[in-house]
């Protein structure tokens, strides 16, 4: 199949979308599918893989507090004609299609099958209330509608209607399986790893001090271990005398160090008291190995498949945590099995798994003998509003 | 200029700008019939697929069946097949009911069926979605008051979702408790 996934994000710098399309266009192409991807950067040299098209630069704006990149105009659409017609897609997969957006140009001058995921599940939601009907016209071309999480998809249904198909962000299982252990995580005590900004409340830190108490109280020799970033002084007033023996602080480490660290936890614990739309590092600690113990936040009781891949506490209870915790320490048959389910689990998220699912989609909108066409300026009839796609982007581009 | 002018102005003004808003709402009603076309034509091939697999299964496989469930499933396939297509939605909710209550080994079928199976219902709970998905646009574009006081598209029968229980929540890891169809 020819596939061309659009990224509307800077591909020089580190994002959630970025990499997620990253990983699916390097998936697909394993499994021997023609990929392209359109993306925007900084500078076009930036761009070294030959499948990736450079789209020109974003004009950064400040969006509900973040800066997102806006990119239109004619230089612009010109690309995008170029990239549609010499890619002679099959199917163009989009994300993220929000307003002034390059997702948004290519659904505009694309004729045929699109498939479109939404990741936004956050505050910007009010944004895409606002900017929805704008939008809906050319969202109208969609064929195939994909969220990464039902929040994300509840934000698609509430503000821009519509359905979609719930596939989730992917890991990459066996980065995470195999490896080295972190040296700092010794072997022979009974350790819990902690991984997160440590100072932000809701990541339920100080739930899970509360709960070491406990632990502690069980198993003298056990030992929590903090990775991340945050405020270590505040930490350390946090752990108190008392703990202070029982706490390590890694400080923030890198994406080789973090499988590696949760390789060797004995435990996971992810107390968090909200928010998380979709639990990843979940995902990733299963991946790795390490039996789980979060809070029974939705998102987590769904991934750790209502507690049967990891032992849910009530969130904030620090008491329940503390015996969790200690329990499970205590069990080394419990661990076994919680770790091999958790592997079980953590497949089903894996890249191939996933992209699998995604090429379903594919399949589903594509027509036979119908690939995806670059729509000219000329090519609709000649009514105003139509016109008005590439006709807008010109007045857009010479407005700034 | 005097009032009569302005008046004039302002009106033809109003006119182009209806009929501009009138053209480009019907390139959207006219996308967007071509979208509902071409779900609908995906949803009726993997439909047919899936009688097709389900009628193999149980006229090549009887025993790994046993009899009766392979009458049924066959009788559930022939429903599915024989009714006309406005009218599906129970002859294929019975034919995915049988295919659901299969266990899940079968001796002595092949795995390349079953996994056609699979895939197929897989395909059919995808292409329902899009096809609802597109009903869906297109009620609301229709919906609005303009294009229904214009009569824009009319005579042209309003499309119709396809509900059939195909489990979707398996194939979408949606919460639990939830509908199958979170329509809004």
């Amino acid at each position: 199949m020819r596939i061309g996934l659009v990224c509307p994000y800077r591909w020089d710098v580190p994002g959630g979308v970025q990499y997620h399309v990253r990983d699916l266009a390097e998936t697909l192409r394993g499994l021997g599918h023609h990929v392209e991807v359109l993306t925007p950067a900084e500078r076009e040299e930036s761009l070294t893989d030959p499948w990736t098209t450079f789209a020109g630069r974003t004009v950064p704006v400040p969006y509900n507090g973040s800066m997102a990149g806006v990119q239109f105009g004619p230089v612009v659409a010109a690309r995008v004609r170029r990239w549609l017609r010499d890619g002679r897609f099959d199917v163009v997969h989009v994300h993220e299609p929000a307003t002034l957006s390059l997702s948004l140009l290519v659904c505009m001058l694309a004729g045929g099958p699109i498939v479109a995921t939404f990741h936004a599940a956050t505050t910007r939601s009010k944004v895409l209330a606002a900017l929805g009907p704008v939008a809906r016209p050319w969202l109208e071309k969609i064929s195939g509608r994909i969220a990464v999480s039902d929040f994300s998809r509840r934000v698609q249904v509430e503000h821009l209607g519509g359905d979609a198909v719930i596939i989730p962000n992917g890991v990459h299982v066996d980065a995470f399986a195999e490896g080295p252990r972190l040296p700092a995580v010794p072997h022979d005590a009974p350790t819990i790893g902690f991984l997160g900004r440590y100072d932000e409340p809701r990541k339920g830190l100080p739930t899970l001090l509360e709960a070491m108490r406990t632990v502690v109280a069980r198993h003298p020799g056990a030992r929590l271990f903090v990775a991340g970033r945050g405020d270590a002084e505040q930490l350390d007033r946090l752990v108190g005398e008392e703990l202070r023996p029982h706490v390590v602080l890694l400080g923030e480490i890198s994406e080789a160090d973090k499988a590696a660290f949760l390789r060797s936890v004995d435990i996971y614990c992810a107390p968090n008291l909200l928010g998380e739309s979709f639990g990843v590092v979940l995902i990733e600690a299963m991946s790795a190995g390490a039996p789980t113990v979060a809070s029974d936040l939705d998102a987590f009781a769904r991934v750790l498949d209502g507690g049967a891949a990891g032992v849910l506490v009530p969130r904030g209870d620090s008491a329940a945590l503390g015996t969790a915790l200690s329990d499970l320490l205590a069990d080394p048959d419990r661990r076994r099995e919680l770790r091999a389910r958790g592997a079980e689990v953590a497949r089903s998220y894996d890249w191939p798994v996933l992209a699998q699912r995604i090429l379903a989609v594919y399949e589903t909108v594509a027509t036979p003998g119908g690939g995806v066409t670059a729509l000219a300026d000329d090519d609709v009839p000649g009514v105003p509003p139509t016109g008005a796609a590439p006709r807008r982007s010109r007045w857009r581009g010479s407005a700034r | 200029m005097g009032a009569q002018a302005w008046t004039w102005t302002v009106v033809a003004v109003v006119v182009l700008l209806l009929l501009a808003w009138t053209a480009w709402t019907l390139v959207r009603l006219r996308r967007l019939e071509t979208r509902v076309a071409r779900a609908r034509e995906t949803l009726e091939s993997q439909l047919r697929r899936r009688a097709g697999l389900a009628e193999e299964l149980a006229r090549e496989h009887p025993a790994a069946l046993g009899p009766l469930r392979a009458r049924a499933l066959a009788e559930a396939a022939a429903q599915a097949r024989s009714t006309p297509r406005g009218d599906r939605e129970a002859a294929e909710n019975g034919l995915g009911r049988e295919l659901r209550d299969l266990p899940a080994d079968l001796p002595g079928v092949p795995a390349s069926l079953q996994a056609d199976l699979t895939g197929t219902s897989t395909r059919v709970a995808l292409a329902r979605r899009f096809y609802n998905d597109a009903v869906r646009d297109t009620q609301a574009l229709r919906g609005r008051r303009l294009p229904r006081v214009l009569r824009l598209h009319a005579g042209r029968p309003v499309p119709r979702f396809f509900d059939i229980d195909d489990r979707l929540e398996a194939l979408t890891a949606s919460s639990v408790g939830e509908g199958a169809e979170g329509r809004p």
